[in-house]
């Protein structure tokens, strides 16, 4: 083995993060090494057969990422990227003709699908919802020398072009409450519904000033933007391999079980990296000629492998606050002997083909009210559940939104549905401890059950065979970039969103370190959801700082504004 | 796919060209497809499964946090394969590590026999029982590691010779010549003509023959010196057996390759006569006019292409009368708070790579044998091996405190009463026989288990039909030259571009490399492709003497 082993770029985690910013710079003839401590690729970007047949998706599902620039700029349709057959069923009906409630199918009026098509961009000639997904996700933030104005943030640009009457600079300021109120008179169960919606997609429908980032996290995931909302073939680790796959095409060299110990900081720079002892290889220091992308979580970034040693106390203070909370999901997934059922409540409207398709569930009357008590339950949490199991939220992917040759559980006799997905306390702040929830996991799912059960009629002990559950804690330990177990890694509110995401010093993926970049949920603009985003939106500080230069494949965000002065990456 | 905004982007194309399709992703399809990529061939593989790797599989069964290699995890021609060198395996992170204490047998009256890496510990082992079988085993050993060295090593990368061809040509040395009487003779004879220590026995037998060799078939016996060095000699990948198929689709993708996961093959396409392509499941048209399928003959003949566009009956004959293997596998995983140690006078045991559990002797496993290929269990009989994993390889434990080990024993397909019925049952005996080996086995210690029965080894691995881990059994009719029949033994068959690369062709299973190293080989040569790799030194040696 070469006791000098050299790369271009080193990315320390090899989830859809790491993967896309591994791919990009491979494809602009860089060498580059990933390292992922796990024994398998892909991060959260996976899914497991825990039992022989019957596959789970402990994280992520959908494909939320029809916008990206990705699929054109890294071609995946060449390294075998499909959608679920199902999606493109031609007796497929929309889905969002109504949203299961605690009182039963709430319909969507007319006046209200108009309203929210509205402000979505659908109803425009042409529509801008593409325009406006890439110009919330995909753009880079602006350097911090620029002043924002309501001129030039993307999305706000977008709307003055395109719906004129609907902008104002409230947009900046609104709620997704806010601006759904503003343009929609009725449909307060709609509202809420989506609300719901985008809160288990990354951005909460309560939070000031996310009205944009919470529309466009539901948008990016619904009909009629992207005909169902159903996963790829192979589910959300068939995309992955897709992207690995034409991350290895392009040379990059990935290796598993490699944890890494630290980034090796010479004179302020990065240089490389040491290994765990664990790692299997002999030499434990690989070595960077250009840069190290950390695309682990920002707190072990920065706590681990740089550490105190070479950071200011104030900074990793900042570092350590930033929030997990409201991305923590209990996920459940239940292997059954019989298909499961909707009651006759949620049967036609649901599905209309009188298939399990789950959906999203807000309990109760379904208004914000109910959302309040739900968030207020889940994000300042007391340890356990309090409402009552009706009052609950949940969003469940029924196992017969698939296509029949991509079948979900290949077990005679048996089903798979799941995941069935609560937001819960994060670990570290469960009065109880982080392990609380694993602790208290027979009561948890007893409770779940009964939730379940508002909507389906047959998910009974004499139904279930085994019950998969990975609580937060299971999340945070096995996937080990999801801090807090959380799946977007730090939730999008005004101190953690675009330029100040996930601090402003840190927006455009440079850190103080020279020739250190971050490229994660939780340490870049816009965060989770499989988006192909972070890595597109790193690639153009990797251009500013002349360590990429990509062929007549790339384009940069229209909206992208380059940085005066902007210091190159000295090497020594 | 389209949405509201027109196109939102393209997918995998409903029709694609192809120099070479490979039905099946496992260890022989990736490397048939690894060799022709490299060699300048455009290739293709299709997957069934969502990983590729086939028994090359690491994977958190026990859900959440514990992984575990469920299929291969003794590699055992790891100094043999031409792909490790060949690929340079150990520049993609392939760690092996070899145990020294590579075998312990723990009876129930508390002895314990070793079978070790380095021989003169295993002597001392045996010398405990029988200073003379001590000494017989040394000797033995000596002339087995040479015939596995000189002979059967090299020849698993060789295409086989009719049995004729293989006698005349053993005559040419003393060692061949002596093979070929090591052949004639059952394993159990080979074992009861140079041991009297049953214990011993009792080891080496199951040693040679828990793969699949019965132990009273004769005409095999060239597989006891090859069976019994691999046991002496198995490797653990660290990371993962994953691991090496990931080195594999490595090599296919960067060289332009491509592999097609989630997606069966439905149809090898036939016209004129010859192979043109392959249908999958979603409707998808590959089209090459050289298949390379790694699945079994039925698989292959009856349901890909069917019997009617096969040429004359031959091949749908001997399709049709394929027997998989004899037995299959029930394995118990588990994670336990401790790792399991055993109630015997060797402490050592406790960090033996595989520990034999449940049999006092040859004639009980004999007897067990029997009742598996009967379709029955014993539980009073019952036996298995064990292995710790997470005690060679911490990467597979993700929840800090836990230790993932399984035991696995022989187990019928077809059980009488059926797995759905057995699986809990005998889930107990398999725990109450550890528990007996290893006290701290027991319920305050276990976290989590998984049974996996014959039929969730074909549930989770397609192409592993009725829990067949070989494709088909190993018997005389259905090795060698005869794998999976006369005609298709070196690869090629009748039928113009269609080629085999699987457990089922030979050599045969294992993840020796043999079947994909030589269906490469072939299908180069066929296309002609120049040949970018060269024997090992072993293979030459072996080719000049006895080709």
């Amino acid at each position: 083995m070469a006791a000098d082993e050299r790369y271009d770029i080193i990315v320390v985690g090899g989830g859809h993060n790491g993967t896309t910013i591994a791919a990009y710079l491979a494809k602009c003839g860089l060498s580059v090494c990933i390292l992922e401590e796990r024994p398998e690729l892909g991060g959260a970007q996976e899914n497991t057969e825990p039992v022989a047949g019957a596959r789970l998706s402990p994280h992520a599902i959908a494909n939320y990422g029809g916008a990206a620039p990705g699929w054109e700029q890294l071609e995946l349709w060449k390294y075998g990227f499909r959608m679920d057959l199902h999606a493109r069923h031609p007796e497929y009906r929309p889905m969002a003709t109504g949203f299961m409630t605690g009182e039963g199918m709430y319909q969507i009026d007319d006046e209200s699908a108009m309203g929210f098509g509205k402000i979505a961009g659908y109803l425009a000639t042409p529509s801008f919802t593409q325009e406006l997904l890439r110009a919330t996700f995909w753009c880079p933030p602006h350097p911090p020398e620029v002043e924002l104005t309501t001129e030039n943030i993307p999305y706000m640009q977008v709307y003055k072009k395109h719906a004129p009457d609907m902008w104002t600079e409230e947009l900046l300021r609104w709620t997704m409450f806010d601006f759904m109120d503003e343009h929609i008179k009725g449909g307060e169960q709609m509202k809420t519904v989506m609300a719901y919606i985008a809160a288990v997609s990354g951005a909460f429908g309560h939070h000031e000033g996310q009205a944009i980032p919470a529309l466009c996290s539901v948008l990016a995931c619904t009909p009629p933007f992207i005909p169902r909302p159903v996963g790829p073939r192979g589910n959300i680790h068939g995309y992955y391999h897709a992207l690995l796959r034409c991350a290895l095409a392009h040379g990059v060299v990935a290796r598993t079980c490699c944890p890494v110990e630290e980034i090796i900081i010479n004179n302020g720079t990065a240089v490389g990296v040491r290994l765990k002892d664990t790692a299997p290889r002999g030499e434990k220091r690989i070595w960077a000629n250009k840069a190290v992308i950390s695309a682990c979580d920002i707190r072990h970034t920065f706590n681990k492998l740089i550490g105190p040693s070479h950071l200011d106390r104030g900074f990793l203070q900042r570092i350590n606050d930033l929030s997990a909370k409201g991305g923590s999901l209990y996920v459940t997934h239940w292997l059954t002997k019989n298909q499961l059922k909707f009651r006759p409540a949620y049967a036609a409207a649901m599905s209309g083909e009188g298939v399990f398709t789950g959906g999203p569930y807000v309990g109760g009357a379904a208004t914000r009210k109910e959302y309040f008590a739900h968030m207020a339950e889940a994000l300042g949490w007391k340890g356990r559940p309090r409402l009552p199991a009706k009052q609950g939220c949940f969003l469940w992917v029924g196992n017969q939104n698939y296509d029949e040759t991509h079948p979900q559980c290949t077990r005679p006799g048996q089903y798979i549905c799941g995941p069935f997905d609560t937001i819960v306390s994060t670990p570290e702040y469960d009065p109880e401890g982080p392990e609380n929830l694993n602790k208290i996991r027979a009561e948890m799912d007893a409770y779940n059950l009964e939730l379940a059960g508002v909507v389906c009629e047959n998910l009974d002990h004499d139904n279930i065979v085994k019950t998969f559950v990975n609580t937060p804690w299971d999340s945070e330990l096995r996937n080990c970039g999801l801090f807090g177990g959380s799946w977007y890694g730090v939730r999008h509110s005004k101190d953690e969103w675009w330029t100040t995401r996930p601090t402003p010093e840190l927006a455009r993926g440079r850190t103080q370190i020279d020739g250190l970049y971050l490229c994660h949920q939780s340490s870049m603009h816009p965060g989770g959801l499989c988006l192909m985003a972070c890595g597109y939106n790193l690639m153009h500080t990797m251009i500013e700082d002349g360590l990429a230069k990509p062929g007549a494949w790339w384009y940069e965000s229209p909206w992208y504004i380059p940085q005066d002065g902007k210091i190159s990456a000295k090497r020594p | 796919m389209d949405g509201i905004c027109g196109k939102i982007f393209d997918e995998f194309p409903a029709d694609s060209n192809w120099d070479a399709v490979v039905i099946g992703g496992g260890p022989n399809g990736l490397m048939t497809a690894a060799y022709l990529a490299k060699a300048g061939a455009k290739v293709c593989v299709v997957e069934r499964r969502y990983e590729v790797g086939g028994g090359l599989a690491t994977e958190e069964i026990l859900f959440p946090c514990y992984y575990s290699n469920m299929h291969a995890i003794y590699h055992l021609m790891t100094d043999y394969m031409p792909a490790m060198k060949d690929f340079n395996l150990d520049v993609h992170a392939l760690t092996f590590i070899k145990p020294n204490l590579q075998m312990a047998m723990v009876f129930s009256d508390g002895s314990t026999l070793l079978l070790t890496k380095m021989i003169e510990d295993t002597i001392d082992s045996i010398g405990k029982y029988s200073p003379k079988d001590a000494v017989a085993f040394g000797k033995q050993m000596r002339n087995w590691q040479r015939m596995m060295d000189e002979i059967v090593g090299p020849a698993t990368y060789f295409p086989p010779m009719p049995s004729l061809d293989l006698v005349v040509s053993m005559q040419k040395t003393e060692i061949g010549r002596e093979l070929i009487e090591l052949n004639e003779m059952s394993p159990l004879a080979i074992m009861k003509e140079h041991f009297e220590n049953d214990k011993l026995r009792a080891l080496l037998l199951y040693a040679s023959c828990m793969w699949g060799l019965h132990p009273d078939e004769t005409g095999l016996g060239l597989f006891v010196p090859l069976l019994l060095t691999r046991a002496m000699d198995k490797a653990v990948l660290l990371g993962g057996s994953h691991k090496m198929a990931g080195a594999f689709s490595r090599e296919i993708l960067r060289n332009g390759g491509m592999i097609l996961d989630n997606t069966q093959a439905n149809k090898i396409i036939i016209e004129n006569g010859k192979v043109t392509g392959v249908d999958t499941w979603e409707g998808r048209t590959l089209h090459s006019n050289v298949v390379i399928s790694s699945l079994d003959p039925p698989s292959t003949f009856l349901d890909l292409i069917g019997p009617k566009n096969l040429p004359g009956t031959f091949l749908k004959e001997s399709a049709e009368s394929w027997k998989f293997d004899k037995w299959s596998y029930y394995t118990l995983h588990t994670v336990s708070k401790e790792i399991p140690h055993y109630k015997c006078d060797d402490p050592w045991a406790d960090e033996s790579f595989m520990t034999v559990v449940g049999f006092d002797s040859s004639d009980q496993i004999v007897k067990h044998w029997k009742n598996v290929v009967d379709g029955k269990l014993d539980h009073k009989l019952i036996g298995g091996h064990v292995t710790c994993e997470s005690f060679w390889d911490p990467h597979l434990v993700r929840k800090p405190g836990g230790h993932v080990s399984f035991f696995q024993m022989h187990a019928p397909y077809g059980i009488e009463g059926g797995w759905e019925k057995k699986n809990k049952e005998v889930e107990a005996a398999v725990m109450e026989k550890w528990h007996k080996a290893a006290p701290n086995m027991k319920k305050e210690n276990i976290i989590m288990t998984l049974g996996e029965t014959p039929e969730d080894i074909e549930i989770r691995f397609p192409n592993m039909r009725r829990g067949a881990i070989k494709h088909g059994d190993y018997n005389i009719m259905q090795l060698a030259y005869n794998r999976p029949n006369i005609e298709c033994s070196t690869s090629k068959t009748p039928i113009p571009g269609l080629y085999l690369c699987g457990a089922s062709t030979y050599p045969g299973g294992m993840v020796t490399g043999g079947p994909g190293y030589l269906a490469a080989n072939k299908v180069a040569e066929d296309m002609g492709l120049k040949k970018w790799w060269k024997p090992t030194r072993l293979m030459e040696k072996y080719a000049k003497t006895y080709l």
